[in-house]
């Protein structure tokens, strides 16, 4: 009986122009989006590819220098873009793609796409994740929202019943047939998408790659799935088609709008950030408290010297193996780095308090909790970008300490010494490494359970719902 | 003797409206009740909760022996059902229609099984593969027809069947009702049209406010003194 009606919704849908021409541009969108999101995908990773690779042979064929100078002149480090962002892009936009790594700090990661773009950015990118979370939703509401008022009105519905099938059946089976319509839509783009994925040169494709497209897949489907029975419930209980409309564009509007917003601005007055110009001089404020190898009349540094030539046995610098401007660095290097670490760990806690409470509200909103696991599962989360800041923050700081014990091993006057061309291309450089859903799962299992809970919750209780509604 | 159709005491009390008041009717196997009275007098909250779509508020509804309320879905085996309008899938052909309500009763006919319940019921055979929204009233309502034949119904219950019909269908359709008839089908028909009921029916009963005020053999009555009978209870 469910598949006899499922199979008749189906067909239905199908044949309805109106469906036709809102699926067909709804289709058309997101395999705009597919390719323009592969598109921008390869020349921002080409672009970031060749300009690693420049500055990386920078470094390499630096001429015969002084370690610290070369630690000044300092490197980049570019993120690159996972494969998955091409369908979302999540916070990358927003955050920067390129740091600037020196010694003796920890910069930023600059130049977002939002700062280049142009003021159109404010509205959101027409990616994929957008059409699917917020456009597709409406197709599913206009296309749903008659499934059980219709009947009612046309009589269709006693007709139904009167064959001996339960309002459960009805509902399951229009639950099934209008989620096949709505597959037909997004299955191309998918579709599209994977093979883009796993047949163009520029993607890593790998099992990871696999593994992540085939649980976005699965998490937008449960995601329209809760769409389409939400529909078919309002549906179900309210009197009119009209009624059942405008009830389920205010949820829309709700959720995918409001609720956000609001949580965003909750987040954001819950747990206050520092700006940048106050973390600047809280940290230029604290690193005062450790040895600052460039300043002679440094008591901290003094005192350094003066327990190394204590450890060597020797009462003079001269005397010393070791460059002590080059274990002063070393130290100043370690004090400041855990300073910044200290700050930026702070400003990241504040940043995922913020976020938390917005992947907690996923258990009201579907919305919330597709957003997260989406931009997770794509690698475009606020956590994948710390990964990167951590990843490059640690190539920094091993940098610097290599250059920095270099110098040390330079002994007394190495200031008036450079070491051979030879030596900075045995430094390794910056290879970023994505990290895989492993990693990410523990950041992904709150909004995967919200959407869970939201699927099996609304299921049961819809159907209750609709099993206790006035058939006349 | 088993009634295949039975009313005890039956009562609809609506928020605002006492749409039932103790309604008793028994319909025997090959019998066609026809059921007459004016909008909102109760004929199809009488149908409905032999449909089991609205529940009593006291007494109690029997289909084949069983109650409806405590047997929803099990009564409907022997049920079949048309509607004054019977609007059906527009996307759909026909023939689809027709498979899809056969196959939630639980029949699956082939397609020349299918064509000949419609073309039976007085359907075309060139619009048997045409989508229903192209239909006219009348050719979605001998569908109806068809798909309450083909389920192999005891229990026939009509609401207003013949409204909209052309008279030549509406001849057809009595004929139809009387061969079911000759086969044991119980039929109970609401309806305005008291020639209609004069004709086809086996007993009329008169419904005003809620009540049965009145039942009669049609075999007793000519169509004018059913007539009059009908405006002395309206008045």
């Amino acid at each position: 009986m469910i598949h006899s009606i499922a199979q008749k919704e189906f067909v239905s849908t199908l044949r309805d122009r109106r469906f036709v021409v809102l699926s067909g541009l709804v289709l058309a969108l997101l395999l705009a989006a597919t390719l323009v999101g592969r598109a921008s995908y390869r020349s921002l990773q080409q672009e970031r590819e060749l300009a690693q690779g420049t500055v990386n042979e920078q470094f390499r064929n630096q001429p015969a220098r002084h370690p610290h100078r070369v630690a000044h002149y300092g490197s980049f480090a570019f993120r690159p873009k996972s494969g998955l962002s091409l369908l979302d892009a999540g916070v990358d936009t927003y955050t920067g793609s390129v740091v600037y790594l020196e010694a003796h700090q920890q910069n930023s990661v600059n130049f977002s796409q939002a700062q280049q773009s142009g003021s159109l950015i404010r509205f959101g990118e027409m990616t994929v994740a957008f059409v699917l979370q917020l456009l597709v939703p409406l197709l599913i509401i206009f296309l749903c929202f008659g499934a059980f008022t219709q009947e009612r009105e046309t009589g269709m519905l006693k007709l139904l019943l009167s064959q001996g099938v339960s309002l459960r059946q009805v509902a399951w089976g229009k639950i099934r047939g209008l989620s096949q319509a709505v597959a037909l839509v997004v299955a191309p783009a998918l579709g599209l998408a994977a093979a883009l994925l796993f047949t163009g040169e520029e993607f890593a494709a790998g099992p990871d790659l696999l593994l992540r497209l085939l649980l976005f897949g699965l998490s937008y489907a449960l995601y329209f799935f809760l769409f389409v029975v939400g529909s078919v419930v309002v549906s179900a209980r309210q009197a009119s088609s009209r009624a059942a409309l405008v009830t389920l564009l205010g949820l829309w509007i709700l959720g995918c709008i409001i609720l956000p917003k609001a949580t965003a601005n909750l987040g954001a007055s819950l747990y206050p950030t520092t700006t940048k110009a106050q973390m600047d001089a809280q940290v230029h404020e604290q690193a005062q408290h450790g040895i600052n190898g460039h300043d002679p009349h440094d008591q901290r540094a003094a005192a350094l010297k003066a327990a190394l030539l204590k450890q060597y046995g020797v009462d003079s610098e001269e005397k010393l193996p070791v460059s002590v401007a080059g274990l002063q660095m070393a130290a100043g290097e370690a004090y400041s780095a855990k300073v910044y670490q200290q700050h930026f760990a702070a400003l990241n806690a504040t940043y995922q308090r913020q976020n938390r409470l917005s992947d907690w509200a996923g258990l009201l909103n579907p919305y919330q909790a597709i957003r997260p696991l989406s931009m997770g599962l794509a690698g475009s989360d606020f956590a994948h970008y710390v990964h990167f800041q951590q990843a490059a923050e640690a190539y920094r700081y091993m940098l610097v300490q290599r250059l920095n014990h270099l110098q040390a091993g330079m002994g007394y006057g190495d200031k008036e010494r450079r070491l051979d061309a030879r030596t900075w291309r045995e430094l390794p450089v910056f290879a970023y490494h994505a990290p895989t859903l492993g990693w990410a799962w523990p950041h992904l299992l709150l909004p995967l359970a919200a959407l869970l809970l939201w699927g099996v919750g609304l299921s049961w209780l819809g159907l209750r719902l609709i099993s206790t509604t006035s058939v006349t | 003797m088993t009634y295949l159709l039975e009313a005890r005491a039956l009562r609809k009390q609506y928020a605002d409206k006492l749409a039932l008041r103790g309604l008793d009717l028994q319909i025997a196997p090959g019998e066609i009740f026809c059921l007459l009275g004016q909008n909102g007098a109760g004929k199809s909250t009488t149908i409905n909760l032999f449909l089991g779509f609205v529940s009593p508020t006291s007494g109690a509804a029997f289909v084949n022996g069983l109650e409806v309320a405590a047997n929803p879905l099990k009564i409907k085996e022997y049920l079949a059902y048309i509607p004054e309008q019977v609007m059906l899938y527009p996307h759909l052909t026909g023939l689809e229609n027709l498979a899809l309500f056969s196959s939630l009763a639980g029949y699956r006919y082939s397609q020349p099984e299918l064509q000949g319940y419609l073309t039976d019921a007085g359907l075309p055979a060139e619009a048997v593969r045409r989508r229903v929204g192209t239909y006219s009233k009348g050719m979605r309502q001998k569908v109806g027809i068809a798909i309450a034949v083909a389920k192999h119904a005891q229990v026939l219950l009509l609401d207003e069947p013949t409204s909209g019909l052309d008279p030549k269908a509406s001849n057809e359709f009595s004929e139809l009702l009387r061969r079911l008839s000759a086969q044991g089908t119980a039929v109970l028909m609401a309806t305005h049209d008291i020639f209609r009921a004069k004709e086809v029916g086996t007993r009329v009963g008169i419904m005003r406010e809620g009540e049965l005020v009145d039942v009669r053999p049609t075999a007793a009555l000519n169509a004018q003194e059913l007539e009059q009978l009908y405006l002395t209870y309206m008045h």
